[in-house]
């Protein structure tokens, strides 16, 4: 559609104060991260230009570069493995079994709880002589299981990351909402066909949702697996010996340290480690438009069915 | 009807809005003090009544407002940002996390000096300002002291058969195998958060080994290897999960009557006399007692203490006089003997100010002091004396250790590269 002259004020107006924004709460902090990154500064005395000295430390630092791995970790682990579960959780309950609405709200609650309070809880169920988790080990026989679960090399990360994938709540809704949209003709017509729920399910639901909210939620998670703090620095604050430190954990540390160019330059490299994974999941995802997949979708599941 | 529900709710928001904002007379001066002296700190209840007071005595002149922060970490991440970007407040209390030289140095805080020359220096203990003024001039004031020599459950040991603390770490070690047979722990350590009673057993154990001039060639002397080495074997003796454990389970055990020797700043000594913390109606001061830094075999540490300043007050710098006049008036308000006496007596922390403890003063804190006093030497807690990248990098070169990720030449490594990236 041409846009008419007399359109474009108006258009204009309407775009300026998110541009606006976006200019000052966005692009203007990332300038000056970008620019402090380039420095040696503790946030008092007069700064010093050092080149490119901070990310050849980093580059060195290995605690730098497990940060980088564990992020990335969690990002394929929130992309892969925790949204495929709420999406498992939204086909079900969309379907509307007997109870569904009791497991929405059970499975989204702890969306409303702090990241910080549910770390608590979870310290104290993996504390190793007081906490539940060795406690249940211990009650059932399993006693020489029990260890220090945040405390060991082999299972701290892990520990962190595990009881986090099964909040699912918030992607669940997203994709929920979604479904529901979904015209209920394919599904009658898939009945007709003879498709089961779990045809109907891979066959129709998934083709459909893939391309909105399934890939609006894996780029969320991804995200959000990117930039975890408050889970590793209450449970672990990035120990033992660094195994499960975060990107952002790192930059808070150097910020401690009152070393605000080293954090600005891990700051930098999250952006680009952010975009890099934004970008690459938008390419496994990108392919025609919606209305073809639809057909794509029924295409194959009626070659399916026959 | 939506549109009066819309239209009740929007009045209720204001309502609280405009309540919520602070009155405040119109020649007031007013004092923003963000505080961690609060909530279950044990200098909070008398510090809020010292405020109170304050207030009080200067109704309609100045007002004092505190920002309750109870989050240690959190206010010095607040402090921090506020102070870089220009906005510090007009009192803060600062700790041997920060570079205070750096601090000091920054022009952003109020010079004392001229203050303290008028005859309030003279409620200071002598020498308080030399490690921390700039070019003569003093901006950040050291408050309170700290000083960490271990305390021990003696009913606890006497139950081990020991009835006296080591006098040596070897003998100390023994003492260890013999509680850990009882089936008690020696002692608490933590790799965990911020690994905070480890690092004061790393500072006792260095000094032990290093004496007075441990920290003349910073991590170089080879104290502080084989310091690592003692503290490793520590954690032999100390309860499962220190790799991952906090400064509340630490407490936590000791208060459990489960674990011998405890080691923390004196501000700690209030939680001894705590009914909360009694059993069967027994305080945990009546079983405890103060030992002193046992001697380390061919160290040079015989007769030393850690200490370390556990507290600095610090005025942002102000442009109007008066204000300046009304926060020296406090913080001499708050300073003022008989006011740390009392709050020394409250708290059972240690102040740099010269005080007369008052007859009341605890047995725990009176044999400290006591311990302190016959300190041949002193020297400061290792996150005193090394840059803050050695305490951020202490707990993950500690779990690596511990966890033998490293050897304790690798340990010290560590954390001289933390220290050397920042600079």
């Amino acid at each position: 559609m041409k846009l008419e002259r007399s359109d474009r004020g108006p258009l204009l107006a309407f775009l300026l104060p998110a541009i606006i924004m976006m200019v000052v709460f966005f692009v203007i902090p990332v300038i000056y991260v970008v620019a402090v990154s380039f420095l040696k500064w503790n946030g008092i005395s007069a700064p010093i230009v050092r080149g490119f000295r901070n990310y050849l430390l980093l580059y060195k630092d290995k605690a730098f570069a497990r940060s980088i791995l564990n992020n990335v970790i969690w990002a394929l682990v929130a992309g892969f493995i925790q949204v495929p579960l709420a999406m498992v959780m939204a086909i079900i309950l969309s379907r509307k079994p007997k109870g569904w609405k009791f497991f929405r709200t059970v499975y989204f609650f702890p969306q409303v709880i702090s990241g910080i309070a549910l770390a608590t809880l979870w310290r104290a169920i993996y504390s190793a002589d007081t906490g539940l988790l060795n406690g249940l080990l211990r009650a059932i026989g399993l006693g020489d299981a029990a260890r220090d679960w945040l405390g060991t090399i082999e299972t701290a990360f892990p520990a962190v990351l595990i009881y986090w994938v099964f909040y699912i709540g918030y992607y669940m809704v997203i994709m929920m909402a979604d479904i529901t949209t979904i015209d209920t003709s394919y599904y009658e017509a898939a009945v007709i066909d003879g498709a089961s729920d779990f045809q109907q399910a891979i066959y129709i639901t998934i083709p459909l949702i893939k391309r909105t909210s399934l890939l609006t939620c894996i780029t969320l998670a991804s995200v959000m697996g990117l930039r975890q703090f408050e889970q590793v620095y209450m449970l672990t604050n990035g120990g033992p010996a660094n195994t499960t430190s975060t990107i952002v954990l790192y930059m808070y540390k150097k910020m401690q340290d009152s070393n605000y160019g080293l954090a600005s330059a891990s700051a930098v490299i999250l952006i680009i480690v952010g975009v890099i994974f934004i970008v690459t999941i938008r390419k496994l995802f990108e392919g025609r438009g919606d209305k073809a997949a639809q057909r794509k979708a029924i295409k194959k599941a009626r070659r399916a069915l026959k | 009807m939506k549109k009066t529900i819309a239209l009740l709710l929007t009045l209720v928001m204001v309502f609280g809005l405009v309540a919520s904002m602070p009155a405040y007379a119109d020649d007031e001066i007013v004092i923003n003090f963000p505080s961690i002296w609060v909530g279950t700190d044990s200098k909070a209840a008398y510090m809020s009544q010292l405020i109170e007071n304050f207030n009080a005595e200067n109704a309609g002149a100045i007002k004092v407002v505190v920002e309750e922060q109870t989050d240690y970490q959190a206010y010095r991440d607040k402090i921090r940002t506020t102070i870089t970007t220009g906005s510090a407040p007009d009192i803060c209390i600062l700790d041997t996390t920060f570079d205070i030289k750096a601090y000091a140095e920054s022009g952003k805080f109020m010079d004392l000096t001229p203050y303290l020359d008028e005859g309030w220096g003279n409620d200071f203990t002598d020498g308080a300002f030399d490690a921390w003024s700039v070019d003569g001039k003093v901006s950040i004031l050291p408050f309170e002291s700290a000083v960490f020599t271990p305390i021990y459950n003696a009913k606890l040991l006497a139950e081990c058969g020991w009835d006296h603390f080591p006098a040596t770490y070897d003998e100390f070690f023994q003492m260890c195998k013999d509680v850990k047979a009882k089936g008690f722990n020696a002692m608490g350590q933590m790799a965990g958060d911020n690994a905070w009673s480890s690092m004061l057993w790393y500072s006792l154990i260095a000094e032990a080994i290093g004496g007075k001039d441990v920290y003349a060639d910073g991590l170089d002397n080879p104290a502080f290897v084989e310091a690592a080495k003692v503290l490793k074997e520590m954690y032999s003796y100390t309860f499962d999960g220190a790799v991952s454990a906090a400064a509340s389970d630490v407490n936590g055990h000791f208060l459990a009557r489960d674990t011998v020797v405890y080691l923390n700043g004196p501000w700690w000594i209030a939680n001894f006399y705590k009914e909360d913390n009694a059993v069967d109606g027994v305080l945990l001061a009546d079983d405890c007692e103060v030992a002193v830094n046992p001697t380390y075999e061919g160290g040079l540490g015989e007769g030393g203490l850690v200490t370390t300043v556990q507290g600095f007050l610090a005025a942002a710098k102000q442009s109007d006089p008066a204000k300046e006049e009304a926060v020296v008036k406090f913080l001499k308000y708050i300073t003022d003997p008989q006011h740390v006496s009392e709050l020394a007596l409250s708290s059972g922390a240690m102040f740099f100010v010269k005080y007369t403890p008052s007859p009341d003063t605890s047995l725990i804190s009176q044999k400290v002091t006591e311990v302190a006093n016959n300190a041949a030497f002193t020297v400061l807690h290792v996150n005193g004396a090394f840059p803050t990248a050695f305490s951020t990098e202490f707990p993950a070169a500690l779990s690596a250790l511990v966890l033998g990720q490293v050897d304790e030449q690798g340990f010290v490594d560590q954390l001289q590269t933390a220290i050397e990236l920042a600079e």
